[in-house]
């Protein structure tokens, strides 16, 4: 046949490899693991993005593995935290928040429910020995990174039994005795020696601890209530609002009275006037120096408490009265009959300092037959005065180390910046983290991933759906007794849903968005992960630089770079 | 953060998962939607295909001599006559006995200007090709001159914006309406911002026996002034405007079209490209032109029903490209 090709007019396939186009870049694409908002939020230091995927692809077991490297007790905090990760959540920006808390306690109860064990670790009789005392949230979750970091832990309590105000100051409706009871267990069984019974100050003394230590955690808690008057009156039965509720709680019963204010805007005063309510008392109210939070509400000005147990509270008819503070008790002897209120507000002085202001001429009357004061507890100075001076709280920095006590530490309630489980369990689990550092005699600053959090607008949201968010049974209120807990929890198909609705927030979801869209052939799918946690590689070789993948990737894991 | 793979790059090239008739080191420029479309049609057609590629951006960018971007048979044909010469290779194949199918490719300017009536003939003389035009609405591998796709208003070259014009005068040829009028079994359109749609209309057209057309908007970053990062972004506000419908004709009637869930103003669209950039003016004709493109978008919603329900359809602008975790959504 007479065709010729001629060697000019062909090519051959694929022979454009040899070209380097990666040499007209002036920005590369990397890959860059930004943190997501709930792993900054969070006050245990959860990565809730990291075991929010696992729970996605059903791999509860690691999801919660990964959960507990920041968290011992996920069934406890899943259902008392205050999530702050939910408020930081980008989904709320879209639709709903991601129910976090939620999911939290799913993994928690699965993993009592099938007995998953904390990893195993090999303690050598010759590793350095950590007090920590008191055995509550801060303490347990120091003495379990501790054990974990393969250090010898003792764990001295006062009372017989484990868990400190997870069991005298959590009502059981919010906390179930059986899962605090459960968690503890088997954080105990984990290589700590618990030493029950052993009040610092009667049975033994912070020297002696110092002596024959390496290092010492305290997380005594706020044991005493802080003194509590109104010009000097109190009424003359005067009940303090967290030792009522430890009472309720060991033997089950409370004074009846036909109606109660509450002086106070925080848990407790909440947890009290729920109690009070469902144990029968006609008509409870809170006295709250701030106001209920909700849209527009400053936070400084927001009462401290879980916004989801005041609503809960005014759903069972506890009756708040915001701004608001007791001018006088109304005495008949020395019996109270009543309140005098008037409204209150924090402004700002002539040198911008905070201070209470009562507006004259707003005052009015409510009538009471007991008032209990619930205003928060300090350190409890017994053993410790000298350590604590004229203080309420101790001083110390944030991995809870005290000035000029290289080997003491603290955390939890008892430095008076916190007042919740989930700050506690970051508590213990940072100065375990310092005290790992300090005894290891490493150089600089204690490594931690200080992070900062991806927000909304590096988000890619043409990829996402909206999906609403689950919601829980609670129980009805006429059934509430105080005992039965009022939240169920999340079904597995919830719980997967969940993981599906999450963002991603700043990690790769392998969506295949850059493998696709890049014009260029220049991102390559790996089937495994990738070195740095991705599914692809950037081709640089052939890498315009166009910036087409980090616009379209969803979750803001690829960031532009200029070349040097 | 430096990354690590275990096999070397070359490699992993080679096996990733998904056909690669279209390599890298081509010479498009940075974030390209024609090139970007090409891959996506070469990747679901599959390897028993050959092309037939009109001159234009497209061949020039993939086969600067002596290489070639392609692992796929390809012929470069004239600016006219790529269909014809995929008619050529379908008659060859089918006197042959072969199966292979054949795929004619062409810009809008070698589509809907200058190779019109090669594409005319092989439609009406029945072939079994698919011809894909990549619409890039205007010359911009000669330097951005006005073809008969430019939509109306934009600058180009030939029809600068200035003190006596705003644009090109005149109004994007509706191809796909009259290609669908050959009585064609399938014609369709699509865009580079919803890859699954390409790859599902792409593998329907090959089902088919007999000529089929698919129009794909691909955005041009030189030529239209805009970042080549946004051209995703740009591709998929045309749809979600209105302006450019997404649609299938079979036998020459309405057969399916994109639903828009949430429906944007024009000018989301035109503000991100400077060829638009005149119509931002404080002018009373510069307004006009506006609303008179807006008006156009209107026209195409009321035409084709692109007002989506209320409630969320999965294959609808929004939904279409929903990302799920692990990949391999993009059918």
């Amino acid at each position: 046949m007479g065709v010729k090709i001629t060697r000019g007019s062909f090519a051959r396939p694929g022979t454009s490899l040899q070209f380097d186009t990666g040499s007209w870049r002036v920005q590369r694409p990397d890959h860059l693991h930004a943190a997501a908002p709930c792993h900054s939020a969070c006050p245990a230091g959860e990565d809730a993005q990291a075991w929010l995927a696992l729970v996605e692809e059903e791999r509860f077991r690691e999801a919660w593995e990964n959960l507990i490297t920041a968290n011992p007790l996920p069934a406890i905090t899943g259902r008392v935290c205050h999530h702050p990760c939910e408020t930081a959540c980008n989904r709320g920006g879209y639709d709903e928040a991601i129910a976090i808390h939620h999911v939290e306690r799913f993994l928690g109860d699965m993993a009592l429910q099938e007995g998953w064990a904390y990893p195993q670790v090999q303690v050598p009789d010759t590793a350095p020995e950590i007090a920590v005392v008191g055995s509550g949230p801060a303490g347990c979750s120091a003495a379990y990174h501790l054990a974990q970091r393969g250090y010898r832990v003792q764990l001295f309590e006062a009372l017989p039994v484990a868990g400190g105000l997870l069991r005298s100051a959590i009502p059981p409706y919010r906390l179930p005795s059986k899962v605090v009871e459960n968690e503890l267990d088997r954080l105990l069984a984990n290589g700590i020696r618990f030493m029950p019974g052993q009040r610092l100050g009667r049975d033994f003394s912070l020297e002696e601890l110092q002596a024959s230590f390496s290092a010492v955690f305290l997380g005594v808690g706020t044991q005493r209530s802080r003194e509590w008057s109104i010009d000097g009156a109190t009424p003359r039965d005067l009940h303090v609002g967290l030792s009522l509720l430890k009472e309720w709680m060991d033997v089950g019963v409370i004074p009846c009275w036909s109606s109660v204010a509450i002086v106070g805007a925080g848990n407790t005063a909440i947890d009290l006037a729920r109690v009070l309510k469902l144990a029968g008392v006609p008509e409870v109210h809170i006295i709250s120096h701030k106001a209920i939070p909700g849209p527009g509400v400053p936070a400084q000005d927001a009462m401290p408490a879980i916004l989801r147990e005041i609503e809960q509270g005014l759903e069972e008819g506890v009756t708040i009265h915001e701004h608001r503070g007791v001018q006088r008790l109304i005495l008949r002897g020395e019996q109270v009959v009543g309140l005098e209120l008037v409204h209150m507000k924090k402004l700002a002085d002539a040198n911008g300092r905070l201070k209470r202001v009562a507006f004259e001429g707003t005052e009015s009357m409510l009538h009471v037959e007991q008032v209990i004061p619930a205003i928060g507890q300090v350190v409890d100075p017994d053993g410790i005065r000298a350590l604590l001076g004229q203080r309420s709280y101790f001083r110390v920095d944030d991995w809870g180390q005290f000035p000029d006590q290289p080997k003491l530490f603290s955390g939890g309630d008892a430095r008076g910046d916190r007042g919740t489980v989930s700050e506690a369990v970051g508590d213990g689990r940072r100065a375990a983290l310092a005290i790992d550092h300090m005894l290891r005699e490493e150089a600089g600053e204690v490594p931690e991933n200080k992070t900062t959090p991806i927000p909304l607008e590096q988000l890619n949201l043409n990829y996402y759906e909206p999906a609403p968010r689950p919601e829980v049974q609670l129980l009805d209120v006429a059934k509430r007794s105080g005992f039965d807990e009022i939240e169920s929890g999340l079904t597995h198909k919830q719980a997967t849903g969940e993981g599906q609705r999450c963002f991603s927030c700043g990690n790769c979801l392998a969506c295949d968005n850059c493998w696709t869209l890049c014009p260029d052939v220049a991102v390559l799918k790996t089937q495994d992960v990738a070195a740095d946690g991705s599914h692809y590689v950037f081709d640089y070789g052939y890498c315009k630089g166009c910036g087409l993948c980090a616009r379209e990737c969803p979750s803001g894991y690829i960031v532009m770079r200029d070349e040097v | 953060m430096t990354q690590e793979v275990n096999i070397p790059l070359t490699d992993l090239r080679r096996s990733q998962p998904r056909f690669s008739g279209f390599e890298a080191g081509h010479r498009a420029c940075l974030g390209c939607g024609e090139a970007l479309a090409a891959r996506l049609v070469t990747e679901s057609a599959g390897p028993d295909v050959m092309y037939a590629n009109a001159t234009g951006c497209l061949e020039v960018f993939t086969t600067a001599w002596p290489d070639s971007a392609w692992r796929v048979p390809w012929m470069h044909s004239l600016f006219a006559n790529a269909a014809a010469i995929g008619a050529g290779m379908e008659a060859a194949m089918k006197a042959q006995g072969k199966s292979t199918r054949v795929i004619a490719m062409g810009g809008d300017g070698g589509t809907f200007d200058i190779g019109f009536q090669a594409l005319s003939g092989m439609l009406e003389r029945g072939h079994n090709v698919l011809y894909v035009c990549f619409d890039n609405e205007a010359y911009m591998n000669t330097g951005i001159q006005r073809s008969s796709s430019t939509p109306h208003a934009a600058a180009t070259t030939t029809s600068p914006a200035g003190r006596e014009s705003m644009g090109k005068r005149h109004m994007k040829k509706d191809i796909v309406s009259i290609v669908a009028a050959h009585h064609i079994p399938y014609a369709a359109t699509a865009s580079v911002a919803y890859p699954s749609d390409i790859h599902k209309k792409v593998r329907r057209a090959l089902a088919i026996d007999g000529p089929t057309f698919l129009h794909i908007h691909t955005p041009c970053p030189l030529g239209w002034g805009h970042d080549g990062a946004l051209t995703i972004e740009i591709a998929r506000l045309a749809v979600q405007t209105g302006l450019f419908p997404v649609i299938e004709l079979e036998r020459g009637g309405v057969a399916g079209a994109m639903p828009i869930r949430k429906l944007r103003p024009v000018t989301d669209y035109l503000g991100l490209q400077s060829r638009f950039r005149h119509l931002f003016a404080d002018s009373s004709r510069a307004k006009e032109e506006l609303e008179h493109l807006q008006a156009l978008a209107d026209h195409n919603i009321e035409l084709y029903g692109l007002r989506g329900e209320e409630k969320i359809d999965a294959l609808d602008s929004e939904g279409a490209d929903t990302v799920r975790r692990g990949g391999m959504r993009w059918a």
